[in-house]
């Protein structure tokens, strides 16, 4: 049995401690908004917050995680309305979808170390975050978009 | 009564049944045999006076109207990011005059029943749009005259003064009004809409348009922001088993004589290894395989690890990607097998004629699909019925395909679709379903197969390679008197959309030559298409996004500035020269609609397509006007990115290039500029800027199809400058995304797009731009640094060694 805090809950898994994070949150806990895609590393649909900071979870072990804070993308926002989320809508980012969650929680990691970034940090945090049916102008916008936004809120 | 009675009779040709749902009175109208329309429930205030709830208005298998209000339209196509249900639920609101925020979309199973109603679900070619607009705008248009008439009675209004505006009926002179919701809420009306109904109704003049046209947000985003999104993959039912596969040593052939799964057993959660040697090894449906049950997936994944397959290689095991090109190059020496693809004019006369002659040879390599979303598949059985739960491009083709399998009959089979997570012709190959299937029944569970990157990518139906051979005939004074070219490519395995050579010497996979077909009047033109069967023996090859015209346009459009610095001319306005529309390339008459012999683009495997309905409605007004219209396009394009005028960088220039794709049939004409920069010491090829227009013939949702147009565009740019999929001993070398790469956000160019309308017809998007792009990047590197690289993609090796010689 392991202990896993995802998205404020608490759950125990039994799973063995070498299973990737990734098909934990899959299969054990259901929250399937994190996606398969490439299962090394390449392509970030599985990316993830462990304690604040995007990570891939197919490259982490369940082991490994034990107590940390996990935020997946069913989590980043409890009414779906993370200046992320309406940006992606604002801009229509999404074709497939399928690795708009990966995305938006890489995203979401820089705009929370960076809320200003330029040009080049955006695609410097987003470039191994692999898009087949290449939305990548819309989620430059939307991010972009997101940062005025939360900029505005803050001053 | 009467006269209302009378009233309806004259005014509407029609004879439909309205009946009022308040349980005492029924009115009649036409010749309907009277039955009961509303479903009567007792009112437990009131139990001694029935309530009648009314039913929903279901007119047509294409939507359905609500009686609070809602109409939610049916989708049959599969939703793989193109958006498609909001496109289609444009076209049914602008007709049917709907509130847009009372329209809902839905993606209704996939049944005998719904077969024998909608006919074959398939979504490719870029046809849905195409394939659908006329059919629901006229199933909508008839919806509205039907609730508009009754609005009318209700309102005690004569119908030609009623008119129908969101989702109300008003009569125009008392003004008095009644939304579509009271007029469902208190009446029932039954009626089915006629084939007859479809050819009579009146459509909505265009400038009147209030829904089509605009950039209604997609409906399938909100749900792809928070994880929500129900994809294939993410399908679950309870006590299912997972899947995993032990891959073969190549990529078809090879059989299993025996597994050893001991060391396997110590896994937990490890069930058993399947055997699953096909008895029916049809290409692109399943190969045998060695197929790790376990109780989870990561279970299955540790097990197959283990699992010892000892298997039976066949011949293809000493190919390698040099033998393909070798026996490409064997089809074009011999020549034997030569299929007259195209054949206009007088090609040896031609020959006589011309005064010089040009010749280039070029060649595109293996392109795979590599949808993000790894293909999968769950089969439930309950109760005899096998449902199937996994994205699919042909769902009722699987129906069919899987009949075979599990020795039952089609209407046995029913599809669930989900979200594909990017479809690009990847999800017309059924095998993960006929693993799961196949498992499913032997095992006596529902069963979850997944691929993992590897399978997946070691699995690909690949884009074919492609030899091609052009020779352009000159005359004296400068003309292209003759074209000839040679298309060497696999072929995808439709075969029942086959189409006879020109001298009926056979028969050509259209699909796979398609784009050879240009709009260039040149007088004396050949094309030969070639069938490299020796490729087709190492692997199957598939329908990856716009297909044949990726590698023909690329020939062409590469050829023409060949042809054009040949003779000392700008390819610009020798493009513009020979796209005059003459005979053929004038396009077709804007009056003339016709139905499409099925099967004119997918083939359903065995004679048993005959039984299956397909009724897409095919507008020959797709095409009208032909070449100008590419013409145009290109106009557009050259103009917005400053062609021949703008100052670029050293070693940075424009190329251009033009495509219809998808097909002559339903061309989305589209000319691209390319700003391109050449890299002398490194050899890296830069796609600066893309300033392209398109016309789409009507634009139903002018941001979708920008979305559609940006995705093509990237994948353009990427096929061009660093995909390839290679074969080393039978099967694929790339297996991952670090060895297959592919464009990223870094160094993405500009994106200008224009999208352009005539008003017509709609065409489709999803795919056409993609094949813009090879040429206008390989045109851009000559026109920069002067070296002509007639082979994608474009490697920079072969630019630095071009740069060398
Ligand atoms: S699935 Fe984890 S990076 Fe691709
Ligand atoms: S939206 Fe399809 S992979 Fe990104």
């Amino acid at each position: 049995m392991s202990r896993l805090k995802v998205n404020g809950r608490s759950y125990s898994v039994n799973a063995a401690p070498d299973t990737p994070l990734l098909w934990v949150l899959r299969e054990d806990l259901r929250l399937t908004g994190t996606k398969f895609g490439c299962g090394r590393g390449h392509c970030g649909c599985c990316t993830v917050h462990l304690n604040g900071e995007a990570m891939r979870s197919c490259q982490i072990r369940l082991g490994d995680v034990e107590g940390e804070i996990i935020t997946t993308i069913e989590g980043l926002d409890a009414r779906s309305d993370h200046p992320l989320q309406r940006a992606w809508v604002k801009e229509q980012v999404a074709q497939c979808g399928y690795c708009q969650s990966g995305q938006i929680m890489q995203a979401a990691a820089l705009l929370a170390d960076n809320p200003k970034p330029t040009d080049e940090e955006i695609i410097t945090a987003m470039k191994f975050n692999l898009c087949r049916c290449m939305t990548y102008p819309r989620i430059k916008k939307a991010i972009q978009r997101a940062s005025r936004e939360i900029r505005n809120r803050n001053e | 009564m009467n006269k209302l009675f009378n009233r309806f009779l004259t005014s509407s040709r029609r004879q439909f049944l309205i009946s009022s749902v308040a349980g005492s009175t029924t009115i009649l109208f036409g010749m309907s045999s009277a039955h009961a329309v509303g479903r009567q429930v007792i009112n437990l205030l009131n139990p001694s006076s029935p309530l009648v709830v009314p039913p929903n208005f279901h007119p047509t298998i294409w939507f359905t109207m609500e009686v609070n209000g809602r109409t939610t339209v049916h989708i049959l196509k599969t939703e793989m990011g193109q958006h498609i249900g909001t496109t289609l639920a444009q076209i049914v609101a602008e007709e049917l005059e709907l509130a847009w925020e009372w329209v809902r979309i839905d993606y209704p199973e996939m049944t005998a029943e719904a077969q024998a109603a909608y006919g074959i679900q398939i979504t490719g070619g870029s046809y849905s749009t195409h394939e659908m607009f006329d059919r629901l705008a006229r199933s909508a248009a008839a919806a509205r005259e039907l609730i508009v008439e009754t609005g009318a009675k209700l309102l005690d209004a004569e119908t030609a003064d009623c008119m129908a505006r969101r989702s109300t009926v008003v009569d125009t002179v008392s003004e008095n009004q009644i939304t579509y919701s009271e007029i469902l809420s208190s009446t029932a009306i039954e009626y089915k809409i006629t084939e007859d109904d479809l050819s009579e109704v009146k459509l909505k003049p265009r400038e009147n348009y209030k829904i089509i046209g605009r950039s209604m947000p997609a409906l399938d985003i909100p749900e792809k922001i928070n994880g929500k999104a129900r994809f294939g993959i993410d399908a679950y039912v309870p006590n299912m088993v997972y899947g995993k596969i032990v891959p073969a040593p190549t990529r078809v052939g090879s059989t299993i004589k025996g597994i050893d799964d001991s060391a396997a057993k110590k896994i937990d959660g490890y069930i058993t290894t399947l055997p699953l040697n096909f008895p029916i090894a049809v290409k692109t449906n399943a190969i045998p395989t060695a197929l790790v049950i376990a109780e989870n997936y990561p279970a299955a994944m540790r097990a197959a690890n283990l699992v010892k397959v000892d298997w039976e290689v066949s011949g293809t095991s000493k190919i390698s990607s040099q033998d393909i090109l070798t026996e490409a190059k064997k089809l074009l020496t011999n020549r034997s097998k030569g299929l007259a693809f195209v054949r206009d004019g007088n090609i040896d006369r031609a020959k006589q004629d011309a005064n010089q002659t040009l010749d280039a040879s070029y060649i595109t390599g293996l392109v795979a699909h590599a949808s993000l979303e790894p293909q999968s598949a769950l089969v439930q059985n309950v109760d005899g019925i096998w449902n199937v739960f996994a994205g699919c491009q042909a769902g009722h083709v699987v129906r069919l395909i899987l009949s075979n399998f599990l020795k039952t009959t089609p209407d046995k089979i029913v599809v669930h679709p989900h979200y594909v997570g990017g479809g690009f012709g990847s999800r017309v190959y059924p095998m993960p379903i006929v693993l799961a299937a196949v498992a499913a029944q032997t095992l006596n569970r529902p069963v979850k197969v997944i691929f993992n990157r590897e399978d997946d990518m070691g699995l690909e139906d690949p884009r074919t390679t492609t030899l091609q051979h052009l020779t352009a005939l000159l005359s004296g004074n400068g003309n292209v008197i003759g074209l000839k070219h040679d298309v060497v490519a696999g072929w995808i395995g439709f075969e029942l959309v086959n189409i006879p050579a020109v001298d009926n010497k056979g028969k050509i996979e259209a699909l796979s030559y398609s784009g050879a077909d240009h709009w260039y009047d040149i007088p004396n033109q050949h094309v030969t298409a070639f069938r490299n069967e020796f490729l087709e023996s190492v692997m199957p090859l598939g329908a990856v996004r716009s297909v044949s015209n990726n590698y023909t346009v690329f020939a062409i459009e590469s050829f023409l500035d060949e042809i054009a610095h040949n003779l000392k001319k700008d390819p610009l306005s020798v493009r513009l020269e020979l796209l005059s529309g003459r005979g053929k390339n004038a396009g077709a008459s804007p009056s003339k609609l016709y139905k499409h012999k099925f099967p004119l683009f997918f083939g359903i495997p065995g004679p048993a397509w005959k039984k299956w309905k397909f009724w897409p409605t095919y507008h020959a007004s797709a095409n009208v006007a032909g070449a100008k219209r590419l013409a145009n396009v290109l106009r557009i394009s050259t103009g917005h990115a400053g062609y021949g005028t703008r100052l670029l960088r050293k070693d940075t220039a424009h190329g251009i290039a033009v495509t219809a794709a998808e097909e002559r049939g339903m061309p989305s004409f589209c000319a691209c500029t390319a700003e391109v920069h050449v890299n002398r010491s490194s050899g890296e090829v830069f796609v600066r800027k893309l300033t392209v227009a398109i016309d789409v013939g009507l634009a139903v949702n002018p941001d979708g199809i920008r979305a559609q147009v940006e995705g093509s565009l990237l994948w353009g740019v990427s096929n061009s400058l660093f995909e390839e999929l290679t074969v080393k001993n039978g099967k694929f070398v790339q297996n991952n995304f670090d060895k297959y790469s592919w464009q990223t956000m870094d160094n993405l160019p500009e994106l200008d797009i224009q999208i352009v309308e005539n008003g017509l017809y709609p065409c489709g998007v999803g795919e056409p731009a993609t094949s813009v792009v090879g040429a206008a990047v390989a045109n851009g590197i000559f026109n920069a640094v002067g070296i002509r690289i007639r082979k994608l993609p474009i490697r920079r090796e072969d630019v630095l060694q071009a740069l060398k010689a």
